[in-house]
């Protein structure tokens, strides 16, 4: 099966802003199509909501294949390897002791949640290494571990500051809080871990090949490691500290268009990014109007969408190798 | 002219480095086979050459420059390594298998420009395989696939190739087959690769090498190496040396 890789492109694209659209119209307040486009609820809560999960998506989803490609394995995701959880400690901390600094621009939740969430790979990483190979049952518990441990500092946050209530459904994920700013404040990230991800994916595919095939077609295997790691950890720590916890995204992703378009990360990246952000924008619209006025948190939507394919591919794998 | 200068090398970890005080010369355009049983150190020095093993003593010399002054990036434009197993990637296809070769030639921010797709098709064409271009490697056969581990290798344009074991778990007619490729891309490059068959290495090699504990046993044209005398002392098997009247080459008959 050959499907032509810039045709996807553009039909990803047009499903993407078709799928936009009509997110605009819905929404537990309906507006008729003649005033929709006067509506305050349209520029104020829905376009921005529309544009923020979007943006969310593609960077998990992109932070899903830097991590697959770097780990060289396809369960890597930064939710099951404990970055989001990380991450979600670190920006915990900043919002729970009302942190309020800036620097280089950035603001204190963003920036601590980064500082978690490249220490909780680095650990992640360290502890699924086996004899130089990172095998997908040490990665996996590493990430359960490290994820757990995160789960209890947030608790004993939560607890703590008394700020239940903010830290809690921010946690289970959200985009209903979604603002222009946030859009501006991830704007950077994303360009910044779009361009790095697109244009090392000739280092990314090296990889693919293993690290020794990588290193004797010149490339600097520990330089690139820890680019996209830290790129990855950006993304992620710039996603969770506007909508918090959202998983699977980088799993459920890249896993479809590496059976479908194969493993080259010249494809794999960009589309994978435009799926993310469909995916994304899809289960948000979802979680907002099936049991509308009440709204399903987008974490919950992803871990309920998000779960069993893990499995899935846990076993499919195991399936495969047997 | 020589490519390769190799002196004194020692490779390996505390008292038992596993390659001892290697010194040998490799003329650019070679044909140099490395054989000798298990464990004598064939692909330790294979992976000393490449650069994946840094030497504990000695100095590898390319076209007289030591390899430590090269960057990762020129030595790989110098250097190309086929490993002996290497793993077909599913859902690549071939092209963009042997395009992976181009790596150290591409620069930042840019993509395999049309020179480097047509190299790689050369390098397709050479290793006859133009057949099965866009088929996904993980559907090739074995002998199919080392032809694109190699194509791999050549798309890298390298001065030298190092082959682990090329032939090892191909059936006779591939084994022949890779061994003639090997030997047409001999004409524009030198090529270091290790066998245990020593009839096939004598065939088709131009020069042999018998490693034995990491040490030389011989080394020179196939019918100074190959002789019941070396094949005793390397592997402790009694042999009978003839030279095949039609090749010229020697060959081996195993004695009871």
């Amino acid at each position: 099966m050959k499907i032509n890789k810039k045709n996807i492109l553009y039909l990803l694209l047009g499903a993407l802003v078709l799928l936009s659209i009509i997110s605009m119209f819905l929404g537990p307040v309906f507006i008729s199509p003649e005033y929709l486009l006067k509506s305050e609820i349209l520029w104020q809560i829905r376009i921005p909501r529309i544009i923020l999960s979007a943006m969310v998506g593609i960077m998990l989803g992109i932070s899903g294949v830097i991590l697959q490609g770097i780990l060289r394995n396809p369960l890597a995701d930064p939710y099951i390897l404990g970055v989001s959880a990380g991450a979600g400690v670190g920006a915990a901390v900043a919002m729970g002791a009302g942190l309020n600094f800036v620097i280089f621009g950035m603001s204190a939740v963003p920036v601590l949640a980064f500082v978690f969430a490249v220490v909780s790979v680095l650990i992640v990483y360290k502890l699924a290494q086996v004899k130089g190979q990172t095998s997908t049952e040490t990665l996996i518990l590493a990430g359960v571990a490290v994820s757990a441990f995160s789960a209890a500092v947030l608790a004993l946050i939560i607890i703590v500051t008394g700020e239940l209530q903010s830290i809690y459904f921010w946690l289970l994920g959200s985009f209903s809080m979604a603002s222009y700013g946030d859009i501006i404040t991830l704007t950077p990230y994303l360009l910044a871990g779009f361009i790095f991800a697109f244009f090392y994916s000739k280092e990314l595919n090296a990889l693919i090949l293993g690290e020794e095939m990588a290193f004797t077609l010149g490339v600097d295997v520990e330089k690139i490691r820890l680019i996209m790691i830290i790129m990855a950890s950006l993304m992620t720590a710039a996603a969770v500290s506007v909508s918090g916890l959202i998983g699977f995204v980088g799993l459920i992703i890249p896993h479809f268009v590496r059976l479908f378009l194969g493993p080259n990360h010249k494809t794999l990246v960009p589309v994978s990014a435009l799926g993310g952000a469909i995916l994304m924008m899809g289960a948000d619209t979802i979680g907002r109007t099936v049991f509308s006025p009440i709204e399903i948190p987008i974490g919950v939507v992803m871990a309920l969408i998000g779960s069993p394919f893990f499995l899935y591919i846990l076993r499919r794998r195991y399936r495969v190798k047997r | 002219m020589n490519i390769l200068e190799v002196q004194n090398l020692v490779c390996g970890y505390g008292d038992s480095p596993i390659i001892r005080d290697l010194s040998f010369n490799v003329k650019a355009g070679e044909f140099l086979g490395i054989v000798g049983p298990n464990g004598s150190g064939k692909t330790t020095l294979l992976r000393v050459l490449s650069g994946l093993l840094v030497p504990t003593v000695g100095e590898i010399r390319l076209e007289g420059g030591g390899v430590k002054n090269y960057t990762r990036n020129e030595l790989a434009k110098m250097i190309a390594f086929v490993p002996q197993l290497m793993e077909p990637v599913e859902g690549f296809s071939v092209l963009e298998m042997v395009l992976l070769g181009r790596t150290p030639y591409v620069q930042r921010f840019r993509f395999e420009s049309d020179e480097d797709v047509q190299i790689a098709k050369w390098a397709i064409k050479e290793l006859q395989a133009m057949e099965f271009i866009d088929k996904d490697v993980s559907k090739l056969s074995g002998g199919e696939f080392q032809r694109i581990a190699i194509a791999r290798a050549l798309a890298q344009e390298p001065k030298i190739m190092l082959l682990d074991e090329p032939i090892s778990h191909l059936d006779l007619r591939y084994q022949v087959k890779i061994l003639k490729l090997l030997k047409k891309i001999r004409q524009q490059r030198t090529i270091i690769a290790t066998f245990h068959d020593l009839n096939m290495a004598s065939r088709f090699c131009q020069k042999l090498m018998l490693l034995k504990h990491g040490e030389i046993i011989a080394y020179g044209y196939p019918d100074e190496v190959v002789t019941t005398e070396n094949i005793w002392k390397a592997y402790r098997v009694k042999a009978q040396v003839k030279k095949n009247p039609r090749t010229k080459r020697a060959s081996l008959v195993f004695l009871p």
